[in-house]
């Protein structure tokens, strides 16, 4: 028993002993802290993120910026559409111009034939017949031109008359039937 | 019948026969048989040979007439367009000179027909005079086409004609084109379009030209 109680007390004694300890230990156990990764961290940064994109701020930008802006976004939607446009379920695509071949575009989903007409066959409806290219949508033929300003218009089943509305119209409709031109540069 | 006459007759029937030889009827073109109507053949045959004599093509005006026939107008109609085409034609080859290429006449024809002046050709021409008219004047005429008043049409491309080439006046006229598409009014989506061309071409312009630069904005 009291061979018991000295343990006690020296144990006592140990423990009210000053202990000192090394100044520089909160720092290191707080960058310990901070390199654990803290549950619910990406969420916060998530939600920093999210909080950016929706707080509003002043946009300062010139009238030609804009029109810019939506002229691009026009163009992407015009151009990336592939769907026909018409009541009629029925609308030119595009034209491109290559060099001096010119391809020449219409989507007409129930036509049955598609034919090029213009100056540059003799409006000859059965010169120039189109092809089908895609998805039985898209009718398409390219053909060589010479420098010149031609009048042209798709003729659908052999009775629609089609202008294209991605090149300019013809300014004057004399015989009552849509037309568009294209013009080839001199080089 | 005294024998005199009969030898008048006979006089009259040598001449004539010399002179069909001579002076042959207007040549026919092959293409417009069976297409344009019999009555307006000769007719238009005869504004072929009148344009071909006084130098100005004649294709332009055959693909009018087969235009024409092709989208089945009468013969007077077609008649009509032809001889107004030819006399565009003619208008257009004397504005922009004897040396002018086919394309620039028709080009020029179209816009004279848009709306234009013999003047605003004679300008091109003048401001233009080593690189072709037919892209600058059928980007005048189309710009009519799209709703831009005439003059205002061809003011602009007058005052492009210095330092705009070809693509840049095409790419001009792309761009006014895409605005009205927007919703801009023709003449709103010119003004702009202008000033930014005559701006990139100022910029573009060489070192030397840069005294007459106005101060860029910060």
């Amino acid at each position: 028993m009291t061979d018991d109680t000295s343990k006690l007390d020296r144990a006592i004694g140990l423990l009210r002993e000053p202990v000192s300890i090394d100044p520089s230990l909160d720092r290191r156990i707080m960058d310990e802290i901070e390199s654990l990764p803290s549950p619910g961290g990406w969420k916060k940064r998530v939600w920093a993120v999210y909080d950016w994109l929706m707080r509003g701020r002043p946009v300062r930008v010139s009238p030609l910026g804009g029109l810019a802006v939506a002229a691009s976004v026009a163009a992407i939607v015009v151009l990336g559409r592939t769907e026909p446009s018409s009541l009629d379920g029925t609308a030119p695509l595009t034209t491109a111009l290559q060099g001096s071949a010119v391809q020449f575009v219409i989507v007409a989903p129930t036509a049955t034939e598609v034919s090029l007409v213009g100056d540059f066959n003799d409006w000859n409806p059965t010169a120039t017949p189109m092809q089908l290219v895609a998805e039985n949508r898209v009718w398409s033929v390219t053909i060589p031109l010479n420098a010149g300003r031609y009048r042209y218009a798709f003729l659908v089943d052999g009775n629609t008359w089609l202008s294209d509305p991605t090149a300019p119209p013809v300014g004057d409709d004399e015989f009552g039937r849509p037309g568009s031109v294209v013009t080839i540069g001199e080089t | 019948m005294r024998k005199s006459t009969i030898w008048q007759i006979l006089a009259l029937g040598i001449v004539a026969g010399l002179c069909g030889t001579i002076v042959p009827a207007s040549a026919q073109e092959p293409r417009l048989q069976d297409r344009v109507p019999e009555a307006v053949r000769s007719e238009i045959d005869a504004v072929l040979d009148s344009a071909r004599a006084q130098g100005i093509p004649a294709e332009p005006l055959v693909d009018r007439a087969l235009e024409g026939a092709s989208k089945g107008a009468s013969g007077d109609l077609i008649l009509r367009a032809v001889r107004r085409l030819a006399n565009e034609l003619l208008a257009a080859r004397d504005a922009l000179g004897s040396e002018s290429t086919d394309p620039e006449i028709v080009a020029g024809a179209s816009a004279l027909r848009a709306g234009a002046e013999p003047e605003d050709l004679q300008s091109l021409r003048s401001l233009r005079a080593d690189q072709p008219l037919t892209i600058a004047a059928a980007v005048l005429a189309d710009l009519v086409a799209v709703g831009v008043p005439a003059d205002t049409a061809a003011a602009a491309v007058i005052a492009l004609a210095v330092g705009a080439d070809d693509v840049e006046y095409i790419a001009f006229r792309r761009n006014v084109e895409r605005d009205i598409t927007l919703g801009a009014s023709p003449v709103a989506a010119l003004g702009v379009r202008l000033n930014a061309a005559a701006e990139a071409l100022d910029y573009a312009a060489p070192r030397s030209a840069s005294t007459t630069r106005r101060p860029r904005k910060p």
